[in-house]
């Protein structure tokens, strides 16, 4: 498969690649490590006249720990963020949701975690080739007015199906946005716009810079199903984060709830969240009703657009919730001596 | 678009070339630099043989443009033997009869040396999952997990390690 022609830019410093996405704007594209941007290319779902590359970027690659927060250069890549200790220690839901992304051996050195955020929504009515495409007619994301996932859909369906913003969006991380003269930090969860045509409220002219984690003494696990271990998209998963009570070690002072890989963007579940609250690291029934709750919540959003059947995913949901949540809680309890 | 000379370190050897910007590595190395051994498969970065080292690391090439590889070390499957002088994991494979029909080996090559780099003694589940990028169609992956696990570990119950233990010598 051939790429599309394209001009290739390789600024060597953030301030010229801000500077020349000012000017192309949506005319180009950021290539970080390209296992996301390259495919969609090569299939011809996009064009871009311009490809900026940030492989001579290297201002962009640290992961560390400032002012109780872990800081990662969006252009850190996967394998750097798996060897790290701080993640692993302190974040570990981006940890286990890193080590499932593509395949360990390959995407890994390549794929960056600013990458894995703004991979693209996807759809497998969507998500194909050019001749597959071209004997139907255009579906929203491409352009024209039909959902195949959902009938008489008014809007795009396609699933966010990326790791790393599920665990992230748990771990309550935020994200900064460069941009030629400034930068702003906002919240990851503000981060979507529900519209799957274009999912992320990112400017053309702006830059995933950095990703700020708060450490807040709080212990967070990933799960994911996929069909197979390696190469695979998750068909849902769920990062959940819980932080024990400073005073009562054993309670549960804030819960977080993200379910992934079920709509247009990862779900915080505020309602099952704060259900969570003062309740007992060890109340596995709190926990099922959680999840079930969660199962509820989220299915309302599932479209049968990522392979499996919708029911098999809306079910699973619970169940990627319910070990996320015992997962942690094991994490969260006080060792006994 | 025009083309444009950049200088690749291709097995040691420096390289120039005439690429597009939309050229990726794997075309270079296939249609302007006659090094075959990688294949393209499925041309999206799922199948894996298309694998090469870049600084020692095992990344796809159909998915690496041909301009983002330059200023690294490249090393393709034609670099893994010295002259006529096999590797020790290449030698594996032929003893174990890791390779059927072939397509996927150049890859299944490269991510293998890659690991035995970091661990020249892997239990079988390490090589699973460092292999796990790399999809054998004639499904002969036990042969090929068992080619790695002896490399450089050959083993006595073993009888194709037996035969042609060039490790053992």
């Amino acid at each position: 498969m051939r790429l599309p022609r394209f001009e290739y830019l390789r600024p060597e410093t953030l301030g010229q690649a801000l500077s020349l996405l000012a000017v192309h704007k949506d005319d180009a594209k950021i290539l970080a490590g390209g296992t996301d941007l390259l495919v969609r290319m090569k299939k011809g779902l996009l064009k871009p006249k311009a490809l900026i590359s940030l492989k001579a970027l290297n201002e962009l690659s640290y992961i560390k720990k400032e002012d109780a927060c872990i800081k990662i250069g969006a252009g850190a890549s996967l394998a750097d963020i798996i060897a790290s200790d701080i993640i692993q220690k302190e974040a570990k839901a981006l940890f286990q949701a890193c080590g499932k992304v593509g395949a360990i051996t390959l995407q890994h050195y390549t794929g960056t975690i600013g990458g894995n955020i703004l991979q693209d929504n996807r759809c497998h009515h969507y998500n194909q080739s050019g001749l597959h495409r071209s004997g139907r007619q255009a579906c929203h994301k491409d352009g024209g007015k039909i959902c195949y996932a959902r009938d008489e859909a008014d809007r795009c369906n396609s699933t966010c199906q990326s790791d790393g913003a599920t665990a992230l969006m748990a771990l309550g991380a935020g994200i900064t946005l460069a941009r030629k003269g400034g930068e702003r930090t906002i919240d990851l969860a503000d981060f979507y716009t529900t519209d799957g045509i274009m999912p992320f409220a990112i400017e053309s002219h702006e830059l995933l810079k950095e990703i700020i984690i708060p450490v807040q003494g709080a212990k967070s696990a990933y799960t994911r199903l996929a069909y197979r271990s390696a190469i695979d998209y998750p068909i849902v998963c769920a990062g959940v984060l819980l932080k024990p009570s400073d005073t009562q070690k054993d309670k549960i002072d804030e819960a977080r709830i993200v379910v992934g890989a079920i709509a247009r963007s990862p779900l915080f579940l505020v309602r099952e969240s704060s259900s969570l609250k003062g309740k007992n690291l060890n109340d596995t029934d709190a926990f099922k009703k959680a999840a079930d709750s969660s199962m509820n919540s989220a299915s309302t959003f599932a479209v049968h657009n990522v392979g499996s059947t919708l029911k098999y995913r809306c079910d699973m949901v619970s169940e990627m919730v319910f070990q996320a949540l015992k997962k942690s809680a094991r994490a969260a309890l006080p060792t006994k001596e | 678009m025009e083309k444009i000379l950049i200088t690749l370190n291709i097995n040691d050897k420096p390289c120039e070339v005439m690429v597009y910007p939309n050229d990726t590595l794997l075309e270079v190395l296939r249609d302007e630099l006659d090094l075959t051994g990688s294949k393209e498969s499925c041309g999206e970065g799922v199948c894996g043989s298309c694998t090469v080292h870049m600084d020692n690391k095992p990344v796809r090439s159909c998915l690496t443009l041909a301009m983002e590889a330059t200023g690294t070390k490249i090393k393709t499957v034609e670099g893994l033997a010295s002259g006529d002088d096999l590797s020790d994991l290449q030698q594996s494979f032929i003893d174990h009869g890791a390779v059927q029909c072939g397509f996927c080996t150049p890859g299944m090559l490269m991510s293998a040396d890659a690991l035995l780099k970091d661990n020249p003694r892997p239990d079988e589940k390490t090589i699973r999952k460092a292999l796990a990028g790399n999809i054998c169609r004639c499904t002969g992956y036990a042969k090929i997990i068992e080619a790695v696990a002896h490399t450089d570990n050959p083993q006595d119950q073993c009888p194709d390690c037996k035969t042609g233990s060039k490790t053992k010598e």
